[in-house]
């Protein structure tokens, strides 16, 4: 790669000049409502999820250091990792299916990126005004009044990031507990990186790359057009009405003078967040975010035309052919969410509330005891997924004559706990001899269906 | 004409691409790895099997792992992407 067509090149400093910051307009609308609400929903559900109790914990708690996760009355442990994988798999192929669908509906309106660079482009619209205000601001020279409109958005921003931060860490430790802990200034080190290195993100992301990651680091944004087929809904510019394009009067029969119904008005232009004109097609930086069917239905409207010249439309569709929402992609897709959420639901359906670990201990083979016997230790750990105590019966079985020493008939599980015991199997030497294929058994004492199996080895000596 | 402002507006480099990319896409892997990982084993415990003496909390144990995967899969993105962008052209358009 030589340098010239890294950094010039007459065509490479063309692109440079016009390298400007997007001001994206503001604009009312149909669309603009549904992402104003998604927007409130979803950030409201972040940042007030944390708060919610059940009984006397937090309702969603993702508690890393205690490695347990409670989910409303859930809780849920490493051991219960299928769940997590399944519920990612879905939230994947859920992906794929809103795409082929509706086209990246996800990027418009859903997307963390969309959502917290909204917030942040309504922070910078209340403290430096209108898109034109904006783009004057940043021209003119240094101010007190440029001082201290930027001052009051970044003072916005900053602290809208520690918000966010914060409400991140709150997911993984008690929330309350870590206001509590801010406020007398007594919080671990890890957990402030954490939340700093959150709320930064939020602020560099949203505040200033924006667009950007969509259009350079978004894996999605490069792979969603293998999801598109010509059914799927998307964007688009209605070629065949609006042009040729140009501007005129209100008065002026269209008809008569040749003209489309696109005025070049330039608005679905300026409204747009990542830069582009919808005019030329579908195009990978386009997110999907509807803001130029608002600007142009508005435009229509004052025109008298019908709306739509902007709309969500297919290529079938605007080719004049009909199109299919019910297609084989659609099924497959759906039919294998449907499964996996059967699998979800069916696996925690028939969850046993009981985890049986058992550890061999690895220093010795066996030990022989006086009376011929022959004795084998083990590290037994019981979880107790209720968030109650249980009453648990251990067993053994695989070997003639095997019995448990060191371990009480009935065993006592805290609720949402993990008792750790160490246990001897023993049996006459003549039963055992080489290695030994045994069954550790759990039983809960008030439910013989509770029951958990756990395969381990007894060694004896060989002859 | 008003388009033109925004006619390509705000490219990045190519260089700055490539940076940004890399540390985004090492991230997304790292914080799948970490996931996965940890899901399966204990840092406390994993450390105690490896060195007894050594004792550090578990939040210090999935930051190291964290950064640990990030480091090494920002390394082999960057090193592909480098060989990647300095492989020699097929055609030499220029």
């Amino acid at each position: 790669m030589s340098k010239e067509t890294d950094t010039g090149g007459p065509r490479a400093a063309a692109l440079y000049e016009s390298a400007k910051k997007i001001y994206p307009r503001e604009i009312k609308g149909r669309f603009a409502s549904l992402s104003k609400l998604a927007t409130n929903v979803l950030l409201g559900l972040f940042y007030v999820v944390p708060w919610l109790m059940w009984d006397d914990r937090q309702a969603f708690l993702f508690d890393l250091p205690a490695r347990k996760f409670y989910l409303l009355g859930l809780t849920l442990w490493p051991q219960d990792f299928i769940y997590l994988a399944l519920l990612l798999m879905i939230a994947a192929l859920s992906l794929f299916f809103f795409t082929a669908l509706a086209g990246r509906l996800w990027c418009g309106f859903a997307c963390p990126q969309t959502v917290w660079t909204e917030a942040f482009i309504w922070m910078e619209q209340i403290t430096e005004g209108t898109r034109s205000q904006r783009m004057k601001l940043d021209k003119a020279p240094w101010s007190w009044n440029k001082l201290r409109r930027k001052g009051a958005k970044q003072f916005l921003w900053i602290t809208f990031s520690l918000w966010t931060g914060f409400t991140f860490v709150g997911y993984f430790m008690p929330i309350r507990q870590l206001g509590l802990d801010i406020v007398a200034l007594n919080v671990g080190g890890w957990t402030l990186f954490w939340g700093m290195f959150y709320g930064f993100a939020t602020y560099g992301n949203a505040g200033y790359m924006r667009e950007q990651v969509c259009k350079y680091m978004c894996p999605y944004a490069r792979f969603q057009s293998a999801m598109f087929d010509k059914d799927t809904l998307i964007i688009s510019y209605d070629e065949e009405r609006g042009e040729p394009r140009g501007g005129r009067k209100r008065s002026v029969n269209r008809k008569k003078e040749g003209l489309g119904d696109c005025i070049d008005c330039q608005l679905c232009v300026q409204v747009c967040p990542t830069g582009i004109d919808i005019r030329e097609g579908l195009q990978y930086e386009c997110i999907a975010c509807a803001a130029c069917i608002d600007a142009c239905d508005s435009i229509m409207d004052k025109m008298e035309y019908p709306r739509g010249l902007v709309r969500y439309t297919t290529e079938h569709a605007l080719k004049g052919k009909t199109a299919h929402v019910l297609r084989p992609r659609m099924f497959v897709y759906g039919t294998a969410i449907l499964l996996l959420a059967g699998a979800l639901v069916a696996s925690m359906v028939t969850r046993t509330p009981v985890i049986l670990d058992v550890i061999r201990d690895r220093n010795t083979l066996y030990r022989e005891l006086p009376g011929d016997i022959i004795e084998n230790s083990y590290t037994i750990k019981v979880i107790n997924q209720r968030n109650e105590a249980r009453d648990f019966r251990l067993s053994v079985d695989g070997v003639a004559g095997l019995s448990l020493d060191g371990v009480d008939d009935v065993i006592t599980v805290v609720g949402g706990d993990v008792l750790s015991l160490p246990v001897r199997a023993r049996t006459q030497r003549d039963n055992a001899y080489g290695i030994m294929n045994i069954t550790f058994a759990v039983t809960a004492v008030d439910d013989e269906s509770v029951v958990m199996i756990e395969d381990s080895r007894f060694l004896g000596p060989t002859p | 004409m008003v388009s033109e402002e925004y006619r390509g507006a705000r490219k990045w480099s190519r260089n700055k691409q490539a940076v940004a990319t890399v540390i985004w896409i090492s991230f997304l892997t790292a914080a799948v790895a970490t996931m996965l990982f940890f899901a399966f084993i204990d840092p406390v415990e994993l450390l105690a099997t490896y060195d007894p003496g050594l004792e550090i909390g578990r939040q210090a144990g999935y930051a190291v792992g964290f950064f640990f995967f990030w480091f090494i899969a920002a390394g082999c993105s960057a090193v592909t992407a480098w060989l990647v962008r300095t492989a020699p052209k097929r055609d030499a358009r220029r």
